[in-house]
């Protein structure tokens, strides 16, 4: 099989996967929907009690526009994956099985990933339409052409850190037996430290420092941001790069935890 | 003890709770940052709204959620509710709270603590009469929840998504730790009077406030009555179309 007829197959085979569970996928999307809505709700009663257009820097529309976009990249690009198959097969030992196969398991848990968020963000893109004609008079398009060119590539570069970020903390489960717990405490930071509920300017200073000290802004608060021009351009490839730059010190981490981890290896299970 | 057994995994998972606990108390304080209230509600309110909603939110899922939500629809589906219909002890009793969660004990004792704090805050200037309704609200939001829960489970005898159903609504619960003065026209009847999720927290907490009348806290009562009726009917007659999948 070719070198890329292989990702493509992994991709093929997590769609059919998907598929067979679209109802409860399906579901995942409504719930995912759901919080966005809460959230909304929540800000559209903040701009009606304040008695202003702007809070934040953020006008209403802005702030709808943010809260949507940014639940739909948390539900369905973010939180959704959780990378919960590498830790599994190291744990149960199916994980030998995949030592065996003509492909590295940890690209087939990278294309696995991939081939997940894809399926739900468009389910995700299905269900929201009718949240964005419900919202319309609220939204807002991108500021320029450019700007959805560098949304776009922050989103792929987001996916990436945070396919690498808890990755990471699935290759412990060579060391650790469990680390439901740990993804499951770095998710919770993740959804707000990245913005996922409100933009970050709104927090504390002090915690706004703290956030920006870590990954996570640059998971949803950033795309967000370049969506609604709220970067400069001339400053938007200084973010992106900071952005790579995280990508590569966890895939370096990645790299490393495998090599590791895999020495480690015992199979366990039948 | 079988939830301790990976213990980094049990500390992580209480950890991760209460730090979802303290990041949300923080989003509020962002909110209010900007604004001094929202509808009628000032920030102390709001908290004290948000440490009532995640009371009542761990004392469910320590006591019945898991076993309603996720192990009696597969115990249906499957056929393992034969087992459990042998035994000498009260069906719905037993399934409902075979398992006790002892990790969301733990991440409860925080949440208490939140809401002792609340009270600090606000001085504890409450009467004997107001903490008393408040308990009782309480446990009537915690009844009304058992019985939302108790009718999406009961689906399970004719559907194999309840679990889906059951995710849904924990979703669409959230709605509770917030002023119902979020929402306007449509959106504020349906959840005040078709799905009441005002009963959760917001009722015990404006009774803690004394800013429910006497009405509003019968009708709550009624509202929970007419919810739990229901439900335990729907449950029998849900057990009379149980078809024992595994024999």
């Amino acid at each position: 099989m070719s070198n890329l007829l292989k990702p493509l197959t992994v991709l093929k085979l997590v769609f059919i996967e998907r598929l067979a569970y679209r109802v409860h996928f399906s579901l995942q999307v409504l719930s995912g929907i759901l919080s966005s809505i809460i959230v909304v709700f929540l800000w559209l009663a903040v701009y009606r009690s304040a008695g202003q257009g702007i809070i934040g820097g953020y006008s209403i529309a802005e702030m709808v526009t943010y809260l949507l976009g940014g639940g739909l990249l948390n539900s369905f690009i973010l939180t959704t994956a959780e990378n919960p198959e590498t830790s599994q097969s190291i744990q149960d030992g199916t994980f030998s099985s995949l030592l065996i196969q003509p492909y590295s398991p940890f690209w087939l848990w990278f294309f696995r990933d991939l081939g997940s968020k894809v399926f739900l963000l468009f389910l995700g893109c299905l269900g929201y339409l009718v949240i964005l004609f419900f919202f319309r008079d609220y939204l807002t398009i991108w500021a320029s052409g450019t700007h959805l060119t560098l949304f776009l590539c922050s989103v792929v570069l987001a996916s990436l850190l945070q396919f690498f970020l808890f990755e990471n903390l699935s290759l412990l489960s060579f060391w650790i037996e469990n680390t439901y717990g740990i993804r499951f405490t770095m998710r919770v930071i993740m959804e707000v430290a990245g913005g996922a509920i409100v933009p970050l300017s709104f927090f504390p200073q002090i915690l706004q420092k703290l956030f920006f000290l870590l990954p996570f802004p640059y998971l949803i608060y950033l795309p967000m941001r370049i969506y609604l021009g709220k970067i400069p351009l001339g400053e938007v490839h200084r973010e992106m790069l900071m952005e790579v730059v995280w990508i590569s010190v966890f895939s370096f981490l990645s790299m490393v935890l495998w090599k590791k981890g895999l020495r480690r290896y015992m199979a366990m299970g039948d | 003890m079988k939830q301790t057994a990976y213990r980094p995994h049990f500390i992580l998972m209480i950890t991760g709770k209460v730090v979802r606990m303290g990041l949300l108390f923080f989003f509020f304080q962002a909110v209010f940052l900007k604004v001094n209230h929202i509808g009628q509600w000032t920030y102390d309110h709001v908290l004290l709204l948000f440490a009532t909603f995640q009371v009542v939110d761990y004392l469910m899922s320590i006591t019945f959620q898991r076993n309603l939500s996720s192990s009696l629809p597969s115990r249906i589906r499957t056929g393992e509710l034969d087992s459990r219909m042998v035994l000498p002890a009260h069906l719905l009793f037993f399934v409902s709270f075979e398992e006790i969660d002892m990790m969301d004990f733990f991440s409860f004792l925080p949440s208490l603590g939140f809401l002792a704090y609340v009270c600090y805050r606000m001085d504890f200037a409450f009467s004997l009469t107001q903490m008393i309704l408040y308990t009782m609200l309480l446990v009537n939001a915690l009844l009304f929840l058992y019985a939302i829960l108790l009718i999406i489970a009961t689906t399970s005898f004719w559907i194999t998504q309840s679990s889906g159903l059951a995710v849904i609504f924990d979703n669409l619960m959230k709605i509770g730790r917030y002023p119902l003065d979020i929402f306007e026209g449509f959106w504020k009847i349906f959840f005040l009077y078709f799905l009441p999720l005002v009963l959760i927290a917001q009722m015990p907490s404006q009774a803690l406030l004394k800013a429910l009348s006497l009405e509003s806290v019968l009708l709550s009562f009624v509202a929970t009555g007419v919810f739990m009726v229901f439900a335990l009917r729907f449950w029998r007659w849900g057990l009379t179309h149980y078809l024992s999948a595994s024999t």
